[in-house]
């Protein structure tokens, strides 16, 4: 394992067998990774983007040593997940969120406590601890409610500081701001990034594109899976074709019209996209080469023809990486 | 802000358990009702069914009754919490924190025996006034002592029967087909030598089965069980205990390595 | 596609609801999803429960006749497994999987919903009734005379459709409770004591005997009895009638408490709450 790698996965193979029928079972074998290579770096947030299916949350299941993998070997802070589980769980948190997952029953100070216990803080730090977190994830008004009578947003709260309590290393967050308001997923984007600032090496798992560009200065694109992409932003962007997007809009391309445009210098791709009447085509571009100019007398037999030119965003990657996997 | 692993006590994780499983039963009394209605129902049937059983016919009522309750209590309890565990969806933070989960269920089997504790003390409320006064026991001193042994010994089996529930979703069905053969293999109101011979062994591997025979040798004269005292029933049970309480570590890591393996543990 | 047009609103059949419950509850909230479950409630309960009893009668004192009496008493009473514990438990389950809002959201008749759930656990209850009877015939001393195997299967249908609408009353009370297991439990014991099981109730004071006739099993059980002994039809008749009533009694007031607690829990926001 490389020096500053906190994360380090190699060949990794993820098969769950589940068994249907009343009278007679049958094992149904789903691989939900398939060989997958990863490499995070220590201190950093790390993205993983992927569809529903994908295999994120397996991922963080095996890394966070709460599952095994069928093969492959997966390294955290530098000690085997399937072996060293003992050095590894103290100086992991695990953030899986969601509506289960804490005892509603009982308050959230207590929920804490617990789970304080469990990971042996010091008795004389807890309740400084709890106080801390409970703080820090604006939850220090409802700490003595019980768990159940909490909004979704305030779960997901707890959830990660419960993740931090014990002051981790290296934080699992999968999906935290999912479910969660607009000011909530923004709270939640600043805790985090606030971690990061304590030397806190962090996996996210998200749906959320922006989340993904605003948070992770690199990302890997999991599909079907399978690590599609691996990579910073700008070097995913030239990945796809480039860092600039044209839209064009009318109704109805000539075949020769999209050969025209696909010769342009610097065009990678040109994606054509039904809209009811009228027809979208997508280009991806290298910066500086063609510009809306040159599109537009590509398309000047188009009156209606209406042109936008916008940064490739981190979601145009995504659809870009997946559509490619799936085809 | 990283790091500093804590140092995991197996004793404060067991008294943490043991406080959650407190906190848990405080915030939902209703559980106060079955398990106080139980052993006044269990109490009030063995005293109608032991009428006939001789002398010291109450002995047999209280112990059978208590038996029945402190089961539900010591065992059947221990494992439906880590069958809770699963529907809160707690059992995964719980196993991947570094503490072992088998001192999380002792913590549990502890709050449990305090309840099974209480139920056996309502049998035995039950029973002295449906006869009108207490039983005549020869060495109550010794009574309270292998009284709470037997507890010692249920909780024993109750390690295990956790084990069946962090292992699969399925514990709970199995454990309630499994319910009175269970009554009936450990003797728990009747001495298990009545059973055909073939089943005795069997019943012998279940450290309950040893400590309520001890129990009954102390508490009914001229009661015969397997014919070779209570000392020798104790020595059993001390030892089949100790085999229980040995392999538990042994079989926890084994049923957790086998959920990480087929990573079912989020089911419900 | 037009989302909202009032005037194709669909309108759930009675029948289709009931059905597809049917069909979906043991899978979903019954908790029978295999075979070897309802094999070992039809095949092993029935009889662990009449060999422990058998010994326990024993031993105290009893002689072939009471091995016969707690034998019959719990074949019975294994009834109470799949009708009232599984049944009630659903409402539970439910909440566990975080369908009960949708439930009750949705326009489905309530009787049709929750009656149609009772359809698999009454022929489990049939078959664990009849597997019970056979177990007390064959190894317990308890004579079943061929003659008496009609009026006997019409005692044992009756008592397994009474102990599933009780079951759904329990189910409806559990709506307003955190879990109906404590329910289930509690009539499940109750059982062993006050309907006759393990032994007469004349034997109790009258207070629980009040009690006990008012849980369908007391009533379902002295039909059965009554049916092997062979009684004449006219008392027997009233047996079945008092069952009968019982089970319609029931399933009268499972609807009363699902409205009932349906609004009181949606009035205090307990209706996710386990």
């Amino acid at each position: 394992m490389s020096d500053d790698a906190a994360i380090e996965v190699r060949d990794l193979v993820r098969v769950f067998e589940s068994r249907k029928g009343f009278l007679f079972r049958e094992v149904v074998r789903t691989e939900a990774l398939k060989g997958v290579n990863l490499r995070v770096r220590a201190g950093s947030i790390f993205g993983l983007l992927g569809p529903n299916g994908a295999g994120k949350t397996t991922l963080v299941k095996i890394l966070s040593t709460l599952l095994l993998p069928t093969s492959g070997t997966a390294q955290v802070l530098g000690h085997d997940v399937t072996r060293e589980t003992d050095w590894l769980r103290p100086r992991i948190g695990l953030v899986l969120g969601g509506e289960r997952g804490l005892y509603s029953r009982i308050n959230a100070r207590e929920n804490l406590r617990y789970f304080a216990d469990l990971y042996g803080i010091p008795v004389s730090e807890r309740e400084r601890r709890i106080t801390e977190v409970l703080e820090r994830v604006d939850l220090s008004s409802a700490a003595d409610r019980r768990v159940e009578e909490y909004s979704r947003g305030m779960k997901q709260k707890l959830h990660i500081a419960r993740g931090i309590l014990h002051r981790p290393a290296i934080l699992f967050l999968d999906e935290p701001t999912i479910g969660l308001d607009p000011k909530s997923a923004r709270e939640t984007r600043k805790l985090v990034r606030s971690l990061i600032q304590d030397g806190v090496t962090i996996l996210l798992t998200t749906h959320y594109m922006f989340e993904a560009e605003e948070l992770c200065p690199e990302l890997a694109v999991l599909s079907r899976g399978r690590v599609v992409a691996h990579d910073t932003i700008p070097g995913l962007r030239s990945r796809v074709g480039g860092d600039r997007t044209i839209e064009a809009e009318a109704y109805g391309f000539e075949d020769r019209e999209v050969d025209a445009l696909r010769a342009l210098p610097g065009v990678s791709k040109v994606a054509s996209e039904e809209y009811g009447p009228r027809t979208r085509l997508t280009l991806r571009m290298r910066t500086g080469v063609t510009g809306v100019e040159h599109v537009k007398a590509a398309l000047r037999e188009h009156p209606e023809l209406t042109i936008r030119e916008r940064r490739t965003s981190v979601e145009d990657v995504y659809l870009d990486l997946v559509e490619e996997e799936a085809s | 802000m990283a790091l500093a692993a804590g140092e995991v006590s197996r004793l404060r994780t067991t008294v943490a358990s043991l406080r959650l499983a407190v906190l848990q039963f405080m915030a939902d009394p209703q559980w106060l009702v079955p398990s106080m209605i139980a052993p006044v129902i269990f109490g009030l049937v063995s005293f109608e069914l032991f009428r006939g059983a001789g002398p010291y016919f109450l002995t047999y009522a209280i112990l059978g009754a208590g038996m029945m309750s402190m089961w539900g209590q010591t065992l059947y309890g221990s494992g439906w919490a880590t069958g809770q565990d699963r529907v809160f969806g707690t059992l995964e933070p719980t196993i991947q924190s570094p503490s072992p989960y088998l001192y999380v269920v002792l913590g549990r089997i502890l709050w449990n025996i305090v309840i099974g504790l209480v139920g056996g003390g309502i049998v035995y409320g039950v029973v002295v006034v449906a006869a009108g006064g207490p039983p005549a026991l020869p060495n109550p001193a010794l009574f309270v002592v292998l009284f709470l042994f037997v507890m010692v010994t249920l909780a024993s089996v109750g390690v295990l029967f956790a084990a069946a529930y962090v292992y699969t979703r399925y514990a709970g069905f199995i454990q309630n087909i499994g319910e009175f053969a269970f009554y009936v293999g450990t003797g728990c109101m009747f001495p298990v030598i009545l059973l055909p011979f073939w089943t005795n062994p069997i019943a012998l591997l279940f450290p309950p089965t040893w400590a309520l025979d001890a129990l009954r040798y102390v508490s009914i004269p001229g009661y015969t069980g397997f014919g070779w005292g209570w000392q020798v029933d104790l020595v059993g049970a001390v030892v089949s205990t100790a085999v229980y309480a040995g392999i538990a570590g042994g079989i926890f890591h084994r049923v957790e390595r086998h959920v990480l393996e087929v990573g079912n543990l989020s089911e419900y | 596609m037009a989302l909202a047009n009032p005037t194709t609103v669909p309108h759930p059949q009675f029948w289709r609801t009931m059905w597809a419950n049917a069909l979906l509850a043991p899978r979903t909230t019954l908790g029978f999803m295999r075979i070897d479950f309802v094999l070992g409630t039809v095949f092993v309960i029935p009889l662990t429960q009449m060999v422990f009893f058998a010994f326990v009668v024993t031993l105290g004192g009893g002689g072939a006749s009471d091995v016969a009496y707690v034998a019959l008493g719990n074949a019975v009473a294994t009834v109470t497994y799949s009708s009232v514990f599984s049944v009630c438990q659903t409402t539970d389950s439910e909440k566990q999987q975080g369908t009960m809002e949708h439930l009750l959201v949705s326009p489905a008749g309530r009787f049709a919903l929750y009656f149609g759930r009772g359809f698999i656990p009454i022929l489990i209850s049939l078959a664990t009734v009849t597997v019970g009877l056979t177990y007390a015939a064959l190894f317990f001393g308890v004579t079943i005379p061929v003659a008496t195997l009609p009026e006997l299967a019409v005692s044992v249908v009756l008592t397994a459709f009474a102990m599933v609408g009780f079951g759904l009353l329990l189910g409806g009370v559990a709506l307003y409770l955190r879990t109906s297991i404590i329910l289930g439990n509690i009539f499940l014991f109750i059982g062993l004591l006050l309907s006759g099981v393990n032994f007469p109730l004349s034997s109790l004071p009258p207070v629980l005997q009040w009690i006990g006739d008012g849980y369908p099993l007391t009533w379902g059980l002295a039909a059965i009895r009554a049916s092997i002994s062979g009684e004449a039809f006219g008392s027997l008749a009233l047996l079945w009638a008092a069952v009968a009533f019982s089970g319609v009694v029931s399933l009268g007031l499972a609807m009363g408490c699902w409205e009932y607690f349906e609004r009181r829990a949606l009035s205090t926001g307990s209706i996710a709450r386990f």
